[in-house]
């Protein structure tokens, strides 16, 4: 192609046309703050970390009546959750740590998917508990309600459903939430992504 | 980490800019883009100059992370038409003999490079360079064999760029 011959010629002399960076410049470069997408990642992960954490602190505890069992199962969830926690944070910080600028382009795109990856599960556990737990309570609830009998059956089974559909929603703007951070954040990173990977089909 | 480093550091890439400008023309528009984008690629390479063992050239490290920088790492695209860029070109050609056919096919091919890709840009850009499918491939993380494919198939789509009607 002779455009392109051209074009590598013109390319190749074309070294004394940038106006050259100082040293000095250089110098105050290295000491000034990084804005890639790793770093975000990393902070927006560890604010998911720190929130998903501390939300189990701030839930109210005792507004339902428990009964034994229930009781029994939700300290054993409590406890299995600090482990999973530490278990995704574990994975979290090894992906992370993996990251490098100086391995190949396909590997360091992956490494950070990867990161994310992570982070995502995570917050599929979390969203997948809280709704497991809200249906084990509701159903409680609606048991020991009707063995009381104290109250219009058809009226709680009502409210049960509302507050089923509440949480339901809350779930979907949360996921939505996130797939809109990440969709900005990583949208170029998934286009050049998945381009790599269709050079090596 | 020690002045030593630091100084080091500072003259090899002072020395070796050119490789960062150049991506940086290939991925910005504009002088403000262009400035970002350089010091973005030279953060990256002081965070991971620790590590550069020197058994490789300054360079050829540099071209990597400055190629995942652009590609993988850099967040901001502004993005407007790229018209600036080639007008302040044209007092290369003048002190050779001007050629006003070559000076117009440059340009055109110029533009039709900023249609490309993220990805293809990044092959055009070792291409122009001298690198060979070897170095591309690593580079990269593709096999040899899809590096020559892709490269092939990049300037079918430049030639098409350039002459859409196939005339």
């Amino acid at each position: 192609m002779k455009e392109l011959d051209l074009l590598k010629k013109d390319w190749q002399k074309s070294d004394n046309s940038f106006e050259q960076v100082s040293e000095i410049e250089i110098y105050k470069m290295i000491h000034k703050k990084s804005s890639s997408i790793v770093k975000w990642i990393f902070i927006i992960s560890i604010i998911e970390f720190v929130v998903l954490n501390s939300l189990s602190f701030l839930l109210p505890d005792d507004k339902m009546s428990k009964s034994g069992t229930i009781e029994i199962f939700i300290t054993v969830l409590d406890y299995l959750s600090y482990g999973v926690a530490l278990f995704f944070m574990y994975l979290f910080y090894k992906n992370y740590r993996s990251i490098s600028v100086t391995s190949n382009t396909k590997k360091l795109m992956e490494c950070i998917l990867n990161t994310r990856k992570t982070v995502r599960y995570y917050i599929g556990y979390n969203l997948f508990i809280v709704f497991f737990v809200a249906v084990i309570l509701l159903s409680n609830e609606i048991q020991i309600k009707f063995a009381t009998n104290n109250d219009d059956g058809a009226r709680i089974f009502f409210t049960c459903i509302v507050m089923l559909i509440f949480i339901l929603i809350l779930v979907g703007i949360v996921w939505l939430f996130y797939q809109l951070i990440y969709g900005i954040l990583l949208k170029k990173l998934n286009r050049n992504y998945a381009e790599l990977k269709k050079i090596d089909l | 980490m020690s002045d030593n480093l630091e100084h080091s550091f500072v003259k090899q890439l002072q020395e070796n800019q050119n490789i960062i400008h150049k991506i940086c023309r290939l991925y910005t528009n504009g002088d403000d883009a262009h400035k970002d984008l350089f010091q973005e690629i030279t953060i990256q390479l002081w965070k991971a100059f620790p590590k550069f063992r020197g058994d490789s050239k300054f360079s050829t490290w540099a071209y990597r992370v400055a190629l995942n920088t652009a590609i993988t790492l850099y967040r901001k695209t502004k993005r407007s038409i790229n018209t600036i860029e080639f007008e302040g070109r044209q007092h290369f050609l003048n002190d050779v003999e001007y050629d006003y056919e070559e000076e117009e096919q440059l340009k055109l091919m110029y533009k039709a490079v900023y249609q490309l890709n993220d990805i293809e840009k990044a092959l055009i850009f070792m291409y122009l360079e001298d690198k060979d499918y070897q170095e591309i491939s690593e580079t990269l993380g593709i096999s040899e064999v899809n590096a020559r494919v892709k490269m092939n198939r990049i300037k079918g789509k430049l030639k098409k760029i350039l002459n859409p009607l196939g005339v």
